[in-house]
Formats: structure tokens, sequence, C-alpha cells
């Protein structure tokens, strides 16, 4: 059983993360909120840019319904990605221009968070996590 | 300060992530020599600053020359997330 904290006065469930460039040797580290309603995981086009990415890398091009609109972006398979104590190689993460001004680089999604059980101990700014065996 | 000196690498002291937010107040900063108390988690003892400023990209872009040095770069915001949350489904 692994422990993310967070930081329960904020307004999101903030956790840390890392994903790898494409070599597996340089990485960036982040603060990616959790949610639970998203079914992607989400990262800025300006972290897989600098991390050696582009879009002629990605494997789809995606629309995404928002509060503000349509909006497009692409999926994209990294190196590696790791939150919430636990690391996943060759992994699928969406990337999307998130509406700025909420701090973060992203979102931990479903396609990330399904691999687990989690408890989230909101109070205590804590997040049990295990791996799921299936 | 010449335009030269003015674009220069520079990299901070060692300090903590309270003296970071207090130096550069709601702004994005990229760190490296992120002293960890533990790796699965945001808590350090200090870090060093190698870029910093108002958009997510321009600590990335100041950060750049330190790429060679650093496999690790942290990006984050020293402020609070505000604004409203959007869903993103697909």
């Amino acid at each position: 059983m692994k422990v993310a904290r967070f930081d329960p006065s904020r307004e999101l469930i903030v956790v840390d993360a890392q994903v790898w460039g494409p070599g597996g040797r340089e990485k960036r580290t982040l603060a990616l909120a959790l949610d639970t309603a998203s079914s992607e995981t989400v990262i800025m086009p300006e972290i897989v840019d600098e991390l050696g990415y582009s879009p002629r890398d990605g494997e789809q091009i995606t629309s995404v319904r928002a509060a503000i609109g349509k909006e497009q972006g692409y999926t994209l398979r990294v190196a590696r990605f790791a939150s919430l104590g636990f690391a996943v190689p060759d992994f699928r993460i969406h990337v999307f221009d998130l509406a700025t001004g909420w701090g973060i680089d992203g979102l931990v999604g479903l396609s990330y968070l399904r691999q687990f059980n989690y408890q989230i101990r909101s109070a205590e700014g804590r997040i049990l996590v295990e791996r799921t065996t299936a | 300060m010449n335009a030269a000196h003015a674009h220069e690498p520079t990299i901070s002291e060692p300090l903590t992530w309270d003296e970071i937010r207090a130096r550069y107040p709601e702004q994005w900063v990229c760190l490296v020599e992120m002293d960890r108390v533990d790796e699965d988690n945001f808590e350090f003892r200090s870090a060093r600053v190698v870029g910093h400023g108002t958009t997510r990209r321009e600590p990335l872009d100041q950060a750049r020359p330190f790429r060679d040095r650093y496999d690790t770069i942290g990006h984050y915001f020293t402020g609070r997330s505000a604004g409203p949350v959007l869903r993103s489904f697909m």
C-alpha cells in the first residue's frame, strides 16, 4: 500500500507525477489534479514538447468536450508515467491545453486510476493506493 | 545589465518551498536538485530554481541550458490553483 499526500486546503486534489521523455532518461516532475470524472490522463502540450515528443508521435487526434466548448488534442504514448507511488511504462496520455489559472500541468484520470484501488481521505490529505492484480 | 547578461542561465542557491514561493509569488518555476522527503510525494527539503515566470513556458525555456546536467526537472506553480474547474470527457 502506497500513500500519496495532498494539501486538503486546496480546491483541487493535487498530486505529484512524473513523465519521462522518449529516451527514458529525462523526466519532468509535475503537479496534476486527481480527477475521477476525467476518462483520460491529461498533460499540457508545453511539457511533452519540452521532453522531446511532438504531435507527429501522437496516436490519434481527439476532441474534448469541456465547459467552454469543444477543444482538440491528441493521444500519445509516453515512455513512462508515474504518480501515486506507482509507475507505468508505455502509458497513453491525452495531450490537451487546459485552461490556464489552475496551477497544474494536467489531470490524473481514470485511464491511470483504474489500475488501482484507492481511498481518498480528503480531510487527512492522503490517498491510500494499491495496485490491483487484474 | 546588458542584453547578453540578462539571458544568461541562472541557478539559485538551495531554497525551501516556502522561500521559493516568497521569492517567486504566483509564478511557474523549474526546479532541480529537489531533495525529496520521499520519492512519491511533492514535499522536499530544498531545491534550486533554474527558471521562473508568469507563463508555463517561460521557466521551461530558461531551464533548457540545464537539461544536459539534470535528468529531472520539476515544473510547479507557486500560487494556489484558482478558477472554474473544467471536466474533460473524451
